[in-house]
């Protein structure tokens, strides 16, 4: 019985020695302040991570095709604006039903990252307040996302939806792209409307 | 890209033939570009929105109007087809505009494949052609030319 006494007390003595060298030795060599660093910067990585711009709506078998092009057309370039893209009052956007790539994560002009821009859209023409001329405006949907959820807007200037209905604002343009999953819509500048298209245009349209 | 259609075999004997009236070289050429540019911004508002500005357009859905698409005015029956097709005929653009727009899309995406002394269309042609929309182009179009590789797609089945 002594015996056995004896040796439970060492294996106690042990026991309270090796805790004690462990839990000393992982305070000497660690910090409380790093651990959690180290934790956040991994919790925000894995958060991050779907954020990249990852290409997802095109497939592998597309993807040697040249990207569609994005942003306005370089004969434009030197366009002066002034307004908030993220309003629905903004120029642009005279003609745009729909949400606000700009309120998205892209900009009046630019898709989303991970959105795809549809090829198919339609074109009308909106006046730059700024030098009160006409330019033309493509409305391209940007597709293979679910819908954004903000900066709605309904403004229909040239749109004619029952006579042409390839002059609609309100129908899905996601047409020639891999998902048709509406996310939201840009408004590009393609152009500037000389005085006789617009002249024309009035005729036509009266 | 106003310029029109410089490069051309077509547009280089008319400009010869300008150059041969003396006086109408350097009235005619100025008017020529101004016109390459209405003809495009029309292009633009009312055929880029399916056809894409450089007319590559989105096959199957939407023609490509680059290249082949030539051939189709080598015949009385093509040349009318390019005004009969229906958002064409339909377009809210006067007969001499619509000519306009057509001849500038032949030459400006197709110039290699018109047929040898391709008159352009004209307004009268273009007005009398429109009357007749067509009901079912793509049927239409596979009688005039036929098949014409990658870019011809079978007419559908479904009732649009």
């Amino acid at each position: 019985m002594n015996n056995m006494g004896v040796r439970r007390a060492m294996l106690a003595r042990w026991f309270d020695a090796a805790t004690r060298r462990t839990t000393t030795g992982l305070a000497e060599r660690t910090s409380r302040r790093g651990f959690l660093g180290r934790l956040g910067g991994v919790l925000a990585g894995a958060g991050a991570l779907p954020l990249l711009p990852v290409e997802r709506a095109f497939g592998a078998e597309e993807a040697d095709e040249a990207p569609l092009p994005q942003g306005d057309a370089p004969e434009v370039g030197g366009l002066t604006e002034f307004g908030d893209p993220q309003s629905c009052d903004y120029w642009r956007y005279c003609g745009l039903g729909g949400a606000l790539c700009a309120c998205c994560g892209g900009s009046e002009s630019t898709c989303p990252p991970g959105a795809e821009p549809s090829p198919i859209t339609w074109v009308g023409t909106c006046r730059n307040p700024v030098d009160d001329r006409q330019y033309l405006i493509s409305y391209n949907d940007c597709c293979g996302k679910a819908v954004c959820p903000r900066c709605f807007c309904h403004r229909t200037e040239g749109a004619k939806p029952v006579y042409f209905p390839s002059k609609s604002n309100n129908v899905l343009w996601c047409f020639g792209v891999a998902s048709h999953a509406y996310h939201c819509t840009v408004a590009a500048v393609i152009g500037e409307v000389t005085e006789e298209a617009e002249a024309g245009e009035a005729d036509a349209a009266g | 890209m106003t310029e029109w259609p410089a490069p051309r075999p077509a547009y280089r004997r008319l400009g010869m033939l300008a150059l041969l009236c003396g006086g109408l070289a350097t009235v005619g050429a100025p008017r020529q570009a101004e016109d390459a540019a209405a003809a495009r911004i029309d292009y633009l508002l009312h055929c880029s929105g399916c056809h894409r500005p450089d007319g590559a357009g989105a096959p199957p859905e939407v023609p490509s109007l680059l290249g082949p698409i030539g051939r189709i005015v080598a015949t009385p029956e093509g040349r009318a087809y390019t005004a009969r097709v229906p958002e064409v005929a339909q377009a809210p653009l006067g007969d001499d505009r619509l000519a306009r727009l057509l001849n500038w899309v032949l030459w400006e995406f197709s110039a290699d494949t018109l047929p040898a002394g391709f008159r352009p269309l004209d307004a009268r042609e273009v007005g009398a052609a429109r009357k007749d929309v067509l009901a079912d182009p793509l049927r239409a179009r596979a009688a005039i030319v036929g098949h014409y590789g990658e870019l011809e797609h079978q007419p559908s089945p479904a009732p649009y």
